[in-house]
């Protein structure tokens, strides 16, 4: 059985990127603890908020690599219908799953804990819009830039986008914090 | 060539969910590659690309949203333990992105073990491919984790929070049961899972990375609160 072979460095190493992102955005947490952990049901929220990222724009650079790869999608030309349904379903699909997020959020606050704090909803929305405001065009330029250099976006894009998408995340909920 | 045109168009033309022996014509008549094809079918001219990919994705998002709220919620109830803990904090969203990229590697390499044809017969536990995987993914998970919480207390050293050796052992203790028992778990659902819907003629790699991620963010929430309240 050979353990320590190419698959085992790509893996450890993707991963080892990935703690990164983790780590910087568990350190943000922990600075702004006061401000942000304090809100009643935030850690309702914040597993998911920092799922939804890897979620939605994961899925979107995979769909852009097998476009390009296919050759249905070009790197030069950002005006083509695939590639504007793309980024239109991402942007929307961002914005429904954090008013989910913020809803569910709402109502176990409201339900188990008998708080009910509105605040929530529009954090999480607002919150939401922002960050995918960054990760979606960050992804899309990334994965274009990978392929224009000979890369295969696949192998690269899962753990940049878990990392970065974890610091905007929580970037994001800190400037939602502030306008709500 | 003109043959090959109005087959494609055929393609466009196909119900997305319906399978048609089409796909299996051209790919075999044309030599274009059944990914292609998928793409042609799923993203051609007459597709409404928005509408695709929202109708498929929001069910998916909506179900990992509530399981990661019902996690969540385990947080919650001890938000004073954990908040008052600065290495877990820091340790927090590392530890939930490293155990979610572990189920989805084991899912997608299992699911194109099946594709391949590597794993034959009941006896999977004797199949070498798994074993070796399974063992990969379980020293990586273990350094990963280890390296993870020396750097959250290295971190969390620089704050006014007092660090010592009993701390320090109880991060690293949290940090390698939690991956190691959710690593193990998921491995078995993966393979378990895959099986059958193998044996169902369904692409594994459609069900499985979003029934380990969710579950792996699930179990680790839940893992995770209850590690910290028998630790503290």
């Amino acid at each position: 059985m050979k353990i320590f072979d190419s698959v085992f460095k790509e893996i450890l190493s993707s991963q080892v990127v990935s703690l990164i992102g983790g780590l910087i955005a568990g350190t943000i947490l922990a600075i702004y603890t006061d401000k942000l952990l304090l809100i009643p049901g935030i850690l309702i929220l914040l597993p998911g908020f920092l799922e939804m990222r890897g979620n939605i724009s994961g899925s979107f650079a995979s769909r852009l690599s097998s476009g390009l790869f296919l050759g249905v999608i070009k790197p030069n030309k950002t005006t083509i219908k695939l590639l504007k349904g793309n980024f239109i379903a991402s942007f929307l699909l961002a914005i429904v799953v954090s008013l989910a997020l913020g809803l569910l959020a709402f109502l176990f606050n409201y339900f188990v804990f008998g708080v009910v704090i509105y605040k929530i909803i529009t954090l999480a929305l607002i919150s939401g819009i922002i960050a995918n405001a960054i990760e979606i065009p960050l992804t899309m330029f990334a994965t274009f830039y990978l392929f224009k250099k000979g890369h295969d976006p696949n192998n690269i894009m899962v753990p940049f986008v878990t990392s970065t998408g974890d610091i905007t995340s929580i970037v994001a909920l800190l400037i939602g914090l502030v306008i709500v | 060539m003109k043959d090959m045109i109005s087959f494609l168009k055929d393609l466009t033309q196909l119900e997305r969910k319906q399978y048609h022996p089409l796909v299996h014509e051209v790919h075999k008549k044309h030599n274009i590659s059944k990914k292609t094809l998928f793409y042609i079918r799923e993203y051609g001219p007459h597709s409404h690309v928005f509408r695709t990919i929202f109708k498929e994705s929001i069910r998916i998002l909506l179900f990992a949203s509530v399981l990661s709220s019902i996690g969540g919620l385990a947080f919650e109830n001890i938000k004073q333990i954990f908040i008052s803990i600065i290495p877990l904090v820091i340790l927090f969203p590392a530890l939930n992105d490293m155990i979610g990229d572990y189920g989805g590697i084991i899912s997608s390499k299992f699911s194109s073990m099946l594709h391949e044809g590597r794993i034959e017969g009941e006896k999977w536990w004797k199949n070498k491919d798994i074993n070796t995987l399974f063992v990969q993914v379980l020293i990586i998970s273990l350094i990963t984790a280890v390296l993870s919480s020396v750097i959250s207390l290295v971190i969390s050293s620089f704050s006014s929070y007092s660090i010592n050796t009993s701390i320090a052992l109880k991060i690293f203790l949290i940090s390698i049961i939690d991956v190691t028992l959710l690593v193990t778990s998921l491995f078995f659902i993966a393979i378990y899972a895959g099986m059958y819907f193998f044996k169902e003629h369904e692409d594994p790699n459609n069900f499985l990375i979003p029934i380990t991620t969710s579950l792996a963010d699930f179990g680790n929430m839940m893992l995770l609160s209850m590690l910290i309240v028998l630790f503290f």
